[in-house]
């Protein structure tokens, strides 16, 4: 499908305008793009350099999912626990007053041969502790759930640009045409924060969005309707390709009549090939139980079939796919998503048992297959939380000033723990990093020079890091 | 010597030789080296060029492309030579001067990356401040210094500044080597800028150029011809009226002619036929339709708020009506500007003008309450950033947003501008107030005011009722304390024992929240336990010994039992049960004796105060055996109340009120409920979504804020124009710091649409254009700055702009002008000749053919099956099913039901939604300004087109339009299909095609390909 033309630029380039236009409509029609002409050319699969990943998993839980409690272990939380934040003693954030330092509920416990500390409520993810490359000094822009969500998406807080998934897809173009280059998972329990924003194609064309699909729902309209048979709409569709070819045979310089006759061909392929990808019932008892897609608990169970999923897309070179575990800020806080202001214990032990077994698994399932071997997979979430409880509350309140992301996977050094937040967790301290250095890092290693993929929109020529990012080496292998 | 900007060189040539030939004529001797750095779209070759008695530096570029994006596009490059040279020699002898030295040579290479705005590696170059801070110069010492070294080779590498671009030539190198050797002074007042690439001289800043001479051309023709036999082209022949009116209809009124429309318009006989239709269709209401979506997403206009929150805004249609209704009334569009952003000023007693300044809150903002001071200014300054942004992009096409945190790089706008707007908009937060002539408030006013007053009496005589009866009360509150044997309600845990009790229904009925006694319902219950009697007594309500629980719950649309009764009989803790109702009931599996219940909203919680945990104050237990009677087997009245008045009170009311105070109340009450329902019976008055006005917001002074963060405070500003435009004194304003807030706004939409203003105009005629050829004359209609593409035709650009101030900037005479001109009529026939010269037709030697709009594909396709409801303006209909839970989600509807077959401008659009056909057909997120439309092709197009519900009945309402009108003869069917779909007959072939579809699979399957195919939203 990148393949297919953006008329509003490319309208009428002319077939012989340039001695190149038959090159580029054979190009356009066949998918066989060839990466051999030096200027490097947007959605033709090339590449700035040479690429160490060709796909990306990024999993997202929202609602700002504790550094603190999770990946990034602070013994003087526990050494001052119920003391006063030194220097800060009376700060306001997002909900307000805080109260004083608060250690995690649970133990870290030492993981892997690098003996990096994880939270004992993930034993499974524990167990990848040797492959992980822990960012522990990201930090946002912006202390709000939304903003937050799509900064971490988009490279912007404000709304109206494409997620990189739709930068990649529009640099690179589609890897297997008869599924979607980019996809996005949503949790059982709803969006995130900010919705559809997140893996929207902002400015850049429409087919750079993520088509949305989950084992709990499938791409929207893929199915002939119950109501026109099989022999119909083959029927139709015969007629339709006659009347559409005839139509771009008469108009044979408008080069987007032909890519309409093909995306209907393309059309009819996905319809085949997605609903292979969907059907979980092809994996083997063993996986199932690998993922937990049986657990009677249906939250992880449902989150645990979208992760198998995962692997199916990947497999299939379905170029980004964005999972997601949880959803938005309910009402109720801490319900739904990370977001626990109030209640840590009880969210995050809610929470903890969901994410764990099931991303663990399909992590290993990566490295079984050798996906992993080019597939980068990005963990984020949008900030982190304070090192104090909230006044009045056992739950922590958001603090963009320090948290954890982290990558693995293609072209990443495992076992590695970057930068740091202070002795408390409140601050990024040592090498502070922003969101713009972690994507011109996924850039890197897809290939790209972050600075350089570009595309213009209202006086400036936009990129997914702003104006700003630097590679950050020490993560890569 | 200043910019010396060569524009317009369409050539194939490669740049070297552009680059020697101007070098010839600016009799440069030779160039000694130069490097070529090739990045997405930008050609750089740097060098340092001699000429006969001096050298300068020249950088020469050239983009690929003027838009940019298609860099990689297979066009052969656009070039386009930007000269800049910049002299700078001194003699030896002379100590160096910084700031007419040193200062350019860091303005040139270095603010880029490193001022106040953009602090790269927390070094700014602006002022010495950081250098010295960072000890980046050694005064005195060239070698020693960091600055030097960063600046040249080290051991053999390139020099680390500056970064990813060309080393500075050594001649400047050395300069700075000596302005640090003779002490590094940096005068205090001197500030480095970093200079933008076009200045007060660029194009689209310059008067409107009139035709001074009795040759100049007199029609749009003439300008287009000239340009074509520049190229040796000429235009095509001109249309045929089939094609015309199909063109002409779907540009005016965004749907096609019928076949009626089509047929006499091809026979018709009368020269001035065309003529007459271009005038029939502007009179037509579709025409505001379509030309007011043209206009809607230029002002990026969205119903909801967007951000996290993304609420629906479900009155701000009006506005939406507004721009319809003035483009159909062809109000003058300087009007229609100065009422988007003063209407509400001097237009304050109309609602129809005061409406229209809607346009300042139409874009999205973040509305999530923020307790953090730092982030909430912050949040305030990304709402106003907003509509900065929107005013200059749809009225100035000038990206004054780009100002935001340092000067503009590319186009002649201050920070200071910026933050004028900013001053001028500071009063304005998203918001809705009542729109309604003060004959209208009046009588509001005076209808409610006796009511209000019965109102307050009859509460004030209940408040006495109560007063008295608790004065009663306290007189022996000590018996009543007496009976207040138990322990207070506890949120972690309250258990009540009673008799033992046979039951199969066990429910908690709350009557007093324990937060608000008022409130009886919005309780939350953790777990609640009923035990059985006896030895063994086990937890009967327990969902794994059987039980089952009911109660309203609060609702998540997509969550189901996100809140739900089950989670009271889990067995664990951590998630509860919100009440909507006043109980919870259990059924146990069986009848079981009991004589215990526990229950609680905290269980376990360290901090049980919390809101999260509201518990009942006031409740009783009662028991059933058929769910139909229930007996009161315990209740909290005998438990000291809350220790606080209000709970003691109601308390105390209970005991104390006489049957004679009850009949009294309740008389009082049902009185009250009365007056009530009248005060609701007087109609409200019209609430819409235009923005309040907040004085405290608007009150001053303003400053600019250092790199854009609210917290560094810079200079200050008031309201006042562009300083670039400053040249004429009568077309500028600078306001005094007291001014009000909406003489603020008046006077900025005064200066937009000044007599002397060249810009808003261009900008219009270029968006009409625009719209009229699918390219404007310049092809970014909202970026008329550097970074924007430059006119293919600037004569007729300005020759457009003047004929639009004349006509009193009404639009209506500018089409009639456009689609009388040739270059409108001629067909869109391609000729392979012209292509070769101009491949995407700038030069109009044909009509650019085009696709449809999302919005006309689906009108479209209820006008051909006859569905479309033509009715106009009011609330929107909706394409997808809003959910709120703390924030909005839109999920799209698999049926669109017959109440939302209007015309897609009545849509709802909601940001960061998508609904199948309209998103796929590339309808905008209306979170930006949308300018330009994109046009993509992607199979899911096709998978939506061929198997979403609305195709299938359009197709089936197409069926049964074509069976109606032609009859059963399925030749008459398949004609009157061509000619609504097509505006044209029947091939053979086609038929042929058609008719052995409909024999196996019906008419239906005929009409939903034809619903598909490329014809129908294709205009030539």
């Amino acid at each position: 499908m990148n393949l297919l033309t953006d008329l509003a630029r490319r309208r009428f380039l002319g077939n012989t305008h340039t001695g190149l236009g038959g090159v580029g409509l054979m190009r356009l029609l066949s998918g066989t793009a060839s990466a051999e002409q030096t200027p490097w050319q947007a959605g033709q699969g090339q590449t700035h350099h040479p690429a160490k990943a060709k796909r990306v998993l990024q999993i997202f839980c929202p609602g700002a999912a504790s550094h603190l409690d999770l990946w990034e272990y602070k013994p003087s939380l526990e050494k001052y626990h119920g003391k006063p934040l030194p220097g800060e003693e009376d700060f306001l954030s997002f909900q307000g007053k805080n109260g004083n330092l608060m250690k995690s509920p649970w133990p870290f416990v030492q993981s892997g041969e690098s003996g990096k500390p994880i939270t004992s409520m993930l034993p499974h993810m524990a167990q990848h502790a040797d492959d992980i490359a822990f960012i522990h000094s990201m930090q946002s822009k912006t202390n709000t759930h939304g903003p937050g969500c799509i900064f971490v998406n988009t490279g912007h807080a404000t709304e109206g640009f494409p997620s990189a998934g739709a930068w990649l897809s529009y640099a690179l173009g589609s890897e297997n045409e008869n599924l979607p280059t980019y996809v996005a998972i949503s949790d059982i329990r709803g969006e995130p924060p900010n919705g559809k924003a997140n893996w929207s194609n902002g400015f850049l064309p429409a087919r750079h969005q993520a088509i949305m699909m989950s084992d709990q729902k499938p791409i929207r309209n893929l199915a002939r309707p119950g109501s026109i048979s099989a022999a119909e709409d083959a029927a139709s569709r015969k007629l339709l390709a006659q009347l559409n070819g005839r139509f771009a045979d008469a108009n044979s310089s408008e080069t987007d009549l032909q890519a309409r006759v093909s995306a209907y061909e393309l059309a009819g392929r996905m319809q085949l090939s997605a609903p292979e990808v969907s059907d979980l019932s092809r994996e083997s008892a063993a996986a199932h139980r690998l993922y937990g897609t049986k657990d009677e608990n249906p939250l992880k169970a449902a989150y645990a079939r979208n992760c198998l999923l995962v692997r199916r897309l990947l497999e299939r070179d379905v170029r980004y796919v964005n999972l997601y575990c949880s959803s938005r800020a309910s009402g109720v806080d801490g319900l739904l998503n990370w977001d626990a202001h109030k209640t840590l214990k009880p969210d995050y032990e809610r929470h903890c048992p969901i994410f764990d077994q099931p991303t663990a698994a399909l992590l290993t399932d990566l490295k079984q297959t050798g996906l992993l071997e080019d597939t980068l997979v990005l963990w984020t979430t949008e900030f982190g939380r304070m090192p104090t409880h909230q006044a009045g509350t056992a739950g922590r309140d958001h603090n963009p000033d320090g948290f954890t992301c982290w990558m693995m996977g293609a072209g990443v050094k495992g076992g590695v723990s970057y930068g740091a937040t202070d002795e408390f967790g409140r601050r990024a301290e040592l090498n502070p990093t922003t969101v713009w250095d972690y994507y011109a890092s996924v850039l890197h290693l897809l290939g790209f020079d972050h600075e350089k993929l570009t595309w213009y929109h209202n006086g400036l020529d936009r990129r997914l890091t702003d104006v700003h990012g630097e590679v950050i080496k020490a993560i890569l292998a | 010597m200043g910019p010396d900007v060569t524009n317009g060189y369409t050539a194939s040539r490669p740049v070297e030789r552009l680059l020697s030939e101007w070098l010839l004529t600016r009799q440069v001797v030779s160039i000694p080296a130069y490097s070529v750095s090739k990045q997405v779209g930008i050609l750089v070759i740097p060098g340092i060029l001699f000429t006969r008695s001096r050298f300068v530096l020249v950088s020469c570029g050239y983009e690929t492309d003027s838009k940019r994006n298609a860099v990689n596009s297979l066009q052969t490059p656009f070039v386009l030579m930007a000269l800049v040279c910049t002299q700078y020699a001194g003699a030896a002898d002379e100590r160096v001067d910084f700031k007419t030295q040193v200062a350019p040579i860091l303005a040139e290479h270095c603010l880029r990356c490193h001022s106040a705005g953009n602090r790269k590696g927390e070094i700014s170059l602006a002022t010495a401040e950081d250098l010295r801070a960072n000890e980046y110069i050694g005064a005195g010492n060239s070698d020693a210094s960091y600055l030097v070294q960063l600046l040249t080779s080290q051991d053999g590498d390139p020099p680390e500044m500056p970064k990813d671009a060309t080393a500075l030539p050594d001649d400047q190198v050395a300069l700075i080597r000596r302005w640090i050797s003779e002490g590094a002074e940096w005068p205090n007042d001197v500030v480095v800028k970093e200079k933008s690439r076009a200045d007060a001289s660029w194009w689209s800043l310059q008067p409107l150029q009139t035709a001074a001479t009795s040759q100049a051309p007199a029609t749009i023709d003439d300008f287009i011809r000239a340009k074509l036999a520049e190229r040796d082209l000429s235009l095509n022949p001109r249309a045929d009226r089939r094609t015309l009116i199909r063109r002409a209809t779907y540009d005016l009124t965004g749907l096609p002619p019928s076949p009626e429309e089509v047929e006499a318009f091809v026979t018709d006989t009368d020269p001035n036929a065309y003529r007459i239709l271009v005038d029939h269709l502007l009179a037509s209401p579709h025409y505001g339709e379509r030309w007011g979506r043209h206009w809607l997403d230029v002002v990026r206009f969205g119903q909801s708020i967007g951000y996290e929150r993304n609420d629906i805004i479900n009155n701000l249609w009006p506005f939406r009506d507004y721009v319809i209704q003035s483009i159909n009334e062809d109000k003058p569009f300087d009007l229609l500007i100065r009422e988007h952003i003063a209407g509400d000023v001097f237009g304050k007693d109309d609602p129809d003008v005061a409406v229209s300044s809607a346009f300042l809150v139409a874009g999205p903002f973040d509305d999530v309450g923020n307790q953090d001071p730092v982030q909430a200014a912050q949040i305030r300054a990304n709402t106003l950033d907003e509509m900065i942004r929107a005013t200059s992009e749809a009225f100035l096409g000038i990206t004054i947003g780009c100002a935001r945190c340092h000067d503009h790089k590319f186009d002649p706008i201050t920070q200071e501008d910026y933050y004028a707007l900013y001053a001028t908009f500071s009063g304005i937060r998203h918001g809705s107030v009542d729109l309604a002539t003060p004959a209208a408030h009046a009588q509001r006013s005076a209808e409610l005011e006796p009511l209000n007053e019965r109102k307050d009496a009859i509460e004030k005589t209940l408040a006495d009722l109560d007063a008295h009866v608790l004065q009663r009360a306290r007189e022996q509150l000590s018996t009543y304390e007496a009976q207040w044997t138990r322990e207070t309600v506890d949120r972690t845990g309250t258990e009540d024992r009673f008799s033992p009790v046979t039951a199969k229904f066990v429910r908690l009925v709350c009557e007093a929240r324990d937060d608000t006694p008022s409130a009886s319902s919005g309780f939350r219950i953790d777990e609640f336990e009923v035990w059985s009697v006896g030895g063994d007594s086990k937890n009967v309500a327990l969902d794994r010994n059987g039980g089952t629980a009911s109660g309203q719950a609060r609702k998540i649309e997509d969550f189901p039992g996100a809140y739900g009764p089950q989670h009271a009989i889990d067995g664990k803790t951590g998630a509860r049960f919100i009440a909507t109702g006043h109980d919870l009931t259990i059924e146990l599996a069986e009848a079981t004796a009991i004589d215990r219940v526990v229950f609680s909203s905290a269980r376990g919680e360290t901090t049980p105060d919390q809101r999260k945990f509201h518990f009942v104050a006031e409740y009783r237990i009662e028991v059933s055996t058929d769910g139909q009677t229930w007996q009161v087997v315990a209740s909290g009245r005998d438990r000291r109340p809350i220790a606080q008045p209000a709970f003691v009170n109601y308390r105390l009311l209970q005991l104390e009120t006489t049957d004679e105070d009850s009949r009294e109340k309740q008389r009082l009450k049902k009185e009250l409920a009365s007056v009530k329902r009248e005060i609701t019976k007087v109609p409200a008055l019209p609430s819409v979504w235009i923005g309040r006005r907040v004085a405290a917001d608007a009150k001053g002074p303003f400053h600019v804020f250092v790199g854009g963060n609210p917290q560094k405070k810079g200079n200050a500003v008031v309201s006042a124009s562009l300083r670039v435009m400053a040249r004429d004194s009568n077309w500028t304003y600078r306001l005094a710091d007291d001014a009000s807030e909406s003489l603020r706004r008046l006077a900025l939409a005064d200066w937009l649409v000044h007599p002397d203003n060249p810009i808003t105009p261009r900008v219009l005629a270029n968006r009409l254009w625009h719209y009229h050829f699918g390219t404007g004359i310049v092809d970014t209609p909202s970026d008329f700055g550097y970074m924007g593409g430059r006119p293919s035709h600037p004569e007729l650009l300005d020759f457009l702009a003047v004929k639009l101030k004349k006509s009193g900037w009404r639009i209506k005479q500018m089409h009639r002008m456009i689609m009388m001109s040739d270059a409108y009529q001629q067909s869109s026939e391609f000729r392979e000749d012209a292509a070769r010269v101009d491949g995407d037709s700038r030069l109009l030697w044909r009509f650019p053919p085009r696709r449809l709009s999302a919005e006309e594909i689906r009108d479209t396709m209820l006008l051909a099956a006859g569905k479309l409801d033509t009715q106009q303006g009011g609330p929107g209909f909706r394409l997808y099913q809003f959910m709120q839970d703390n924030v909005g989600t839109y999920v799209p509807l698999d049926r669109h039901g017959m109440n939302t077959y209007r015309r897609a401008v009545y849509h709802q659009n909601a940001r960061a939604s998508v609904v199948d056909l309209m998103t796929e057909f590339d309808q905008p997120d209306c979170t930006f300004s949308a300018p330009e439309r994109t046009e993509t092709t992607t199979p899911l197009q096709a998978l939506t087109m061929l198997n979403h519900s609305f195709t299938l009945d359009m197709a089936t309402a197409l069926a049964e339009r074509l069976k109606r009108e032609a009859g059963d003869d399925v030749v008459e069917q398949v004609n009157l299909a061509c000619r609504i779909c097509y505006s044209r007959s029947t091939t053979r072939d086609e038929m042929a095609a058609c008719r052995e579809l409909i024999s196996q699979h019906g008419l239906a399957a005929m009409c939903r390909v034809f619903l598909n195919t490329s014809e129908i939203i294709y205009v030539r």
